[in-house]
């Protein structure tokens, strides 16, 4: 069909749309003209654009078949690059100036299933493509182009999308008449209320009726209703936000696309300088967590398909879709319609096809005698209808040119006589509705299947909700304003308000037909089923008959698969793909089950549905990371010399959230000359390094040793004032959990020590034990983490340092000898002192407040200034503390090691009063294996050989099979000090195995021979740090 | 709806370091409450999620049996050995002046801003002033206390304060936000 | 996503702000080394995990970081009870 910018399809007047504000618009590079208030869909209707995609499997024509989430065809991506937003339905992207829609049109699998290319048949996957082995892969890469998926973004997504957590009393799932009238008597009476639809307007059928409320338009009437809703205080209107999860105790999302309708990229508006106010950004789409007290979910219904033979054809679609466009977008897709239905309501899309001036070929009823009084309208406004008659076959070749319509038996389920040719250039067709009932399934009520509704309906609410109107299989408009008010009004009383509640006053509905006057909205007679239309050759010979449009699943296929054995639904759904769309089979599904049915004798209901699941609708990436990218994703904790060591250049190293100094490169250095040089300073002088990362809890009470003594495997009762020990955390598998010094600061007090990554697990571990097992301990623990910053001098020359600028300790060895702690004065600032070291050397590490941190750091930097002060980062603090042999929990150990594995038996008092945790565990047989992984050193042969951390260790360079393992290395450096390399690495039985050479394998069939030594390489007597 | 480019619908001020002291003790004894209304001049509030404010100090309810007490900083080692001075049996005072970074979001889309950082009903009906909440903000936690007026405390830790600040900077964007230099103490 | 009373801060609040200590009252062996290996092994390793009521230990991580119990169904998820450390209900 020629296609020219003039809108052929477009009707003079009518519809909600804006005709002085017409907006240009491309469809794969064609350019096209619609207007304000159009979808992307109603715009190509009007433009007598009958294609919109390729079929997934068969590469078909496809045309637009609804009129919302519902739609399986109309796939689009909007934009190029990396602004594109792949896989949204056309049905429900507004029009904007410039919208550039490509569809996902590739041609679809047949184009590269060759010799399947005929058949196609339920399981095609399984059966053509996985052997032999290893092809899917080839077919996949071509599957996935051919199947048009569409395309994804290339590059950053530039917008920005965030959250927004909120609470309510009530939250209204859809804005239609029965949302609309829940919200209001809960509205009123002074709930908190979320009202979320998923269109740009409130009122959802109210918007295109024909029933006069209160003497004037439906459409008038929501107005009205949205008004007052906007003026409670305690309302939230959101509209284009679709509630899509609805997830455990009453917890639900909502994506609100909130610029998606005025283009691709929202601009930033401009800041203002002078009052300094940043930029504006406004969030593309915001992803709303909502805990709601009660629900209403009021989602409405989804018009189900007639399964016939080619109902695939462009110009087949849903009644009350052709219904919202003529009366919602004033767009008449074709001249001449053929209605085909089984029930009263389809009879709306005849009479408003009708009003807009153009030709209803005949109504097509698979009933045979309709005598409701819509029926009775199309029969007075002179539309021919033929009752007992089914719509067989649509004729055409890429669009509808004709039907085939036949004679059916009461049931509708054979011919009772031949068909006949009808001519027609679009197909309306309706087999009933199908109730919304996503969420509610969601939430986890089980749907029954209603015999009288033909419909899934909501089973019994799991969760605080209640569903209303069409949701919940009820269809008139009066029935559906009044379930809604009450439904609104119990929410309300449930939720916070009690009883008492204010009356809804139901607006009185009319109707006025064009031939008989009807006081009230016309009563509609029973429908009848009918889930697949019968056809002169057998379903597996007759035209396809589709049943899930976007996943090309057909009638032969279900019926195919029950033949095959498949019986439970959710095996049928995984089996030929039925609701596996991007729709989930929003379209197709009871059909399916319905099909599945009767191929396997039994009634729907045992049948049964499949689950539904989140998202109702898809939802984009960015809305789901909402601000949570970039610096956002994750924390960074900073110390309070962060600034400096910025300033210094200093290469960083991520511990757990912590920001921490790996080394500070000096211009030209490389990471091996920089640490090399901070090495030699501790060794040689004297080296500064931030340390504030280390956990710290401050621990208080009368029982506070008795707790430390339980918690840790050494004794803590005896440990004397101002003193430090070391200590081992285990679990109690006998494991070592962590590891550190503590303090003892008072009589009563006591300061602990954690590894950087694991402080918090260590305070809650300590929390644990005082809380539930040890509530008769008088003991509190306080996390003195974030207070204090730590500065650690570490070399020979430490003290010397630290004696210019701190008042009020005695710094000499023997007033404050090694594993002390004193308090003091430095640079002015009240300081803890502790004179422990993980370097080995003679060291202090200075703790002060967070917020003087800077200061003192910048005082020591100055005093240490003359003996050459070296700041060093951690990665030469972790080849300091491997020269002597000192772990690091989580590099050293990984969960499994005792602290006898880690030559930490020294550590552990087996005879204390209580135990400790983790004791008993230690002489479990395991642990007492003699092959058990134990800490060794190793000393590659080449000296300039750094291993790998991670390398396996081998007794001999046979790598065949079963080549046996005998460790692993856990730390490995270069040390400049004994300039050579060294290694940590746990070896089995280990500790009797000194003197040996291994071999560590490396990629590429090299191999670095290696002694196994004592893991203390440096000052074994420890002579230094107690210099 | 106030979601028009209004100029500086929210404000952010990182404020002075405060003194800051972590006080636990059991409510139930007499001699705690006097000891802690001797030292800083006001009771510990003992209904869950509230704080106390008289003079110069703050006290936060934390847990059953914690508090913080906050006050202008200076003056917390003297109070803190008052408390040790005061206090008998089983206590803990700790001085976590250090561990704490104060801000102070204001402005009629300042609540918006909490409800994109945490889950917490900030509504004025279960949240009114007076009341302060530990609770996750971001991907860290948060005390957050509700002055009148749509003013917030936000005490959060030191390690974390840059991150909040950018944060609360992303998040109050779309409303216009001033941030101030950090007041005096 | 759960929400838990918090008997301490006395309110609901998210899952987010807890912590789950898996099943609760799991006492510490009086005298540990009085066990057997497999006594031991069983205080250590084995947990329940029905379908249907559990006793769980939860920590308000985020808030006033106690510990308490929860009597939660884990088929739909509903809490039943939440109670403090010592009792059992």
């Amino acid at each position: 069909m020629a296609v020219s910018p003039s809108q052929p399809w477009r009707l003079a007047v009518g519809g909600r749309i804006d005709r002085t504000k017409p907006l240009r618009f491309t469809f794969d590079g064609r350019s096209l003209q619609g207007f304000a208030g159009d979808t992307l869909a109603s715009a190509l209707l009007a433009n007598g654009v009958d294609v919109v995609g390729r079929s997934f499997k068969y590469g078909r024509p496809r045309g637009i078949v609804g009129q919302g989430a519902e739609e399986p065809n109309a796939i689009v991506r909007l934009g190029t690059g990396a602004a594109s937003v792949p896989n949204l339905r056309a049905t429900q992207v507004q029009l904007y100036e410039g919208l550039a829609a490509h569809s996902n049109a590739k041609g679809g699998f047949k184009r590269y299933a060759g010799a399947a290319a005929g058949l196609l048949p339920a399981g095609f996957y399984y059966k053509t493509f996985m052997a032999p082995k290893g092809l899917w892969m080839f077919w996949e890469r071509r599957l996935r182009h051919a199947a048009g998926f569409g395309e994804a973004p290339d590059g950053p997504d530039p917008d920005c999308y965030d959250k927004l957590n909120q609470h309510c009393d009530v939250l209204v799932a859809g804005g239609g008449p029965a949302g609309l009238a829940a919200a209001l008597t809960a509205g009123r009476a002074g709930a908190r209320v979320i009202l979320a639809d998923e269109r740009a307007e409130f009122g959802g059928s109210l918007l295109a009726s024909k029933l006069r409320l209160n003497g004037g338009a439906a459409a008038d009437w929501a107005a009205q209703a949205v008004a007052e809703l906007g003026a409670l205080g305690e309302v939230t209107l959101l509209r284009r936000s679709t509630v899509f999860g609805y997830y455990d105790h009453n917890f639900l999302t909502i994506l609100e696309r909130r610029t998606d309708h005025l283009g691709l990229v929202a601009a930033p508006q401009e800041g203002d300088p002078a009052t300094g106010a940043a930029p504006m950004k406004k969030a593309r789409q915001r992803l709303h967590r909502v805990r709601a007290k009660q629900v209403v979910l009021a989602t409405g219904a989804l018009e189900r398909p007639l399964v016939f033979a080619n109902n695939d054809l462009p110009g087949v679609m849903l009644a009350s879709a052709l219904s919202t466009y003529v009366n919602g977008y004033g767009v008449a897709p074709g001249r001449r319609l053929l209605l085909c239905t089984a029930n009263d309501h389809a009879y709306h899309a005849a009479l408003d096809w009708r009003r807009a001036g153009r030709e209803v070929a005949a109504v097509v009823d698979v009933r045979p005698n309709p005598q409701g009084a819509l029926v009775k309208e199309a029969l007075a406004s002179g539309i021919e209808v033929i009752g007992g008659h089914g719509l067989i076959e649509a004729l055409g070749g890429r669009r509808v040119q004709g039907a085939l319509i036949a004679p059916l038996d009461a049931a509708g389920l054979r011919l009772a006589g031949p068909g006949q040719r009808m001519d027609c250039d679009l197909i309306a067709c309706s087999g009933g509705w199908s109730p919304a009932i996503h969420l509610s399934s969601q939430a986890g009520a089980k749907p029954h299947w209603s015999p009288d509704a033909s419909a899934f309906l909501p089973g019994t609410p799991r969760q605080a909700n209640r569903s209303v109107g069409a949701a919940a299989g009820t269809w008139a408009l009066a029935d559906c304003l009044r379930d809604g008010a009450q439904a609104g009004a119990e929410a309300a009383a449930l939720a916070c308000c009690g009883d008492g509640l204010p009356p809804f006053q139901e607006p009185r509905i009319a109707w006025r037909g064009t031939a008989s006057a009807l006081a009230n909205e016309p009563p509609e007679e029973p429908q009848q089923a009918l889930f697949l239309a019968p056809h002169p050759k057998p379903v597996s010979r007759a035209p396809k008959q589709f049943v899930d449009l976007q996943l090309d699943v057909t009638a032969a296929d279900i019926e195919l698969a029950a033949r095959e054995g498949y019986e439970s639904v959710e095996h049928v759904k995984r089996y030929t793909a039925l609701g596996f769309g991007t729709d989930q089979g929003k379209l197709g599904n009871v059909n399916g089950v319905a099909i599945l049915a009767r191929a396997l004798g039994q009634d729907i209901g045992a049948t049964g549905t499949t689950v539904f699941r989140p998202p109702y609708t898809p939802v984009t990436f960015g809305a789901i990371a909402g601000r949570e990218q970039g610096e956002l994703l994750d924390p960074e904790r900073r110390t309070a010399m962060h600034g400096w060591h910025e300033a210094q250049g200093a290469a960083w190293e991520n511990v757990g959230r912590w920001k921490r100094p790996w080394h500070y490169p000096k211009p030209g250095e490389t990471m091996r000359q920089a640490v090399d040089r901070e090495c030699l300073a501790v060794r040689n002088g004297v080296g500064i390094l931030d340390a504030s990362t280390l956990g710290k809890i401050d621990i208080q009470g009368p029982d506070a040793a008795v707790f430390l003594d339980r918690i840790y495997t050494g004794g803590f009762l005896k440990l004397g004032l101002g003193r430090c020990r070391y200590g081992l955390m285990l679990k109690e598998n006998g494991t070592i959990f962590d590891d550190g010094v503590t303090a003892r600061l008072a009589e009563r007090r006591y300061l602990l020590h954690t590894t950087t990554g694991n402080a918090e697990a260590v305070f809650a571990w300590l929390e644990l034990w005082r809380q539930t097992e040890w509530p008769e301990l008088q003991v509190y623990c306080t996390s003195v983490t974030d207070h204090w910053a730590t500065a650690a001098l570490a070399g020979p020359r430490a003290r010397a340092v630290l004696q210019k600028v701190c008042r009020g300790i005695d710094l000499s060895a023997t007033a404050f000898p090694f594993m002390a702690v004193r308090c003091g004065q430095v640079a002015g600032v009240p300081a803890r002192v502790l004179r422990i070291s993980f370097s080995g050397e003679l060291s202090f590490e200075v703790n002060v407040p967070a917020h003087q941190g800077q200061r003192v750091w910048d005082a020591l930097l100055e005093a240490g200034a003359e003996c050459g002060i070296t700041p060093y980062g951690t990665e030469a603090m972790h080849v300091l503390r491997a020269e002597k042999g000192f772990i690091i929990v989580g590099q050293d150990t990984d969960g499994s090691m005792t602290p006898d594995d880690m030559g930490l038996g020294w550590a552990v008092r087996p005879n204390k009063v209580f135990g400790f945790l983790g004791d008993r565990s230690l002489s479990l047989a395991d642990h007492q294996r003699e092959d058990r992984l134990q800490l060794v050193g190793l000393k590659p042969l080449d000296a300039r050989s750094v291993i790998p951390e991670g390398a396996q260790i081998l007794s001999t360079t046979d790598v065949r099979p079963p080549a046996a393992m005998q460790g692993h290395v856990t730390s490995s450096y270069f040390s400049a000090v004994l300039n050579r390399s060294i290694a940590l690495a746990m070896l089995k039985g280990g500790r009797r195995r000194m003197g040996e050479t291994v071999h560590c394998p490396l990629t590429g069939g090299q191999f670095i021979a290696a002694q196994v030594v004592n893991p203390v390489f440096y000052d074994p007597d420890g002579e230094r740090q107690r210099a | 709806m106030s979601e028009q480019a209004n100029a500086a619908a929210v404000t952010f001020r990182r404020e002075a370091t405060k003194g800051c002291l972590n006080l636990r003790g059991d409510p139930a004894d007499a001699g705690f409450q006097q000891g802690v209304a001797a030292a800083l001049g006001l009771n510990p509030p003992l209904p869950p999620c509230t704080f106390h404010q008289a003079g110069d100090a703050t006290l936060y309810w934390l847990a059953p049996d914690e508090w913080l007490a906050m006050m202008p900083d200076g003056v917390q080692s003297e109070r803190e050995e008052e408390l040790r001075r005061v206090l008998h049996g089983h206590f803990s005072v700790v001085d976590v002046s250090g561990a704490y970074q104060l801000f102070r979001l204001a402005g009629p889309d300042a609540q918006k801003v909490l409800q994109k950082s945490s889950p917490y009903d900030f509504h004025p009906h279960p949240f009114a002033p007076g009341s302060c909440v530990q609770t996750v903000f971001g991907k860290t936690t948060a005390l957050v206390a509700r002055h009148p007026s749509d003013v917030f405390d936000l005490l959060v830790r030191t390690s974390y304060a840059d991150y909040v600040h950018r944060w609360v900077a992303a998040a109050a964007e779309e409303y216009g936000l001033a941030t101030e230099a950090a007041s005096h103490p | 996503m759960l929400q838990i009373h918090c008997p301490y801060c006395q309110g609901l609040r998210s899952e987010e702000e807890f912590a789950y200590g898996g099943e609760a009252h799991i006492r510490r062996p009086a005298d540990p080394g009085a066990l057997t290996d497999q006594a031991w092994g069983e205080y250590l390793h084995f947990r329940k995990n029905p379908r249907g009521l559990h006793r769980e230990l939860w920590q308000h991580a985020a808030g006033c970081r106690r510990y308490f119990n929860v009597l939660r169904d884990t088929v739909s998820y509903e809490i039943l009870k939440v109670y403090p450390i010592g009792e059992k209900p």
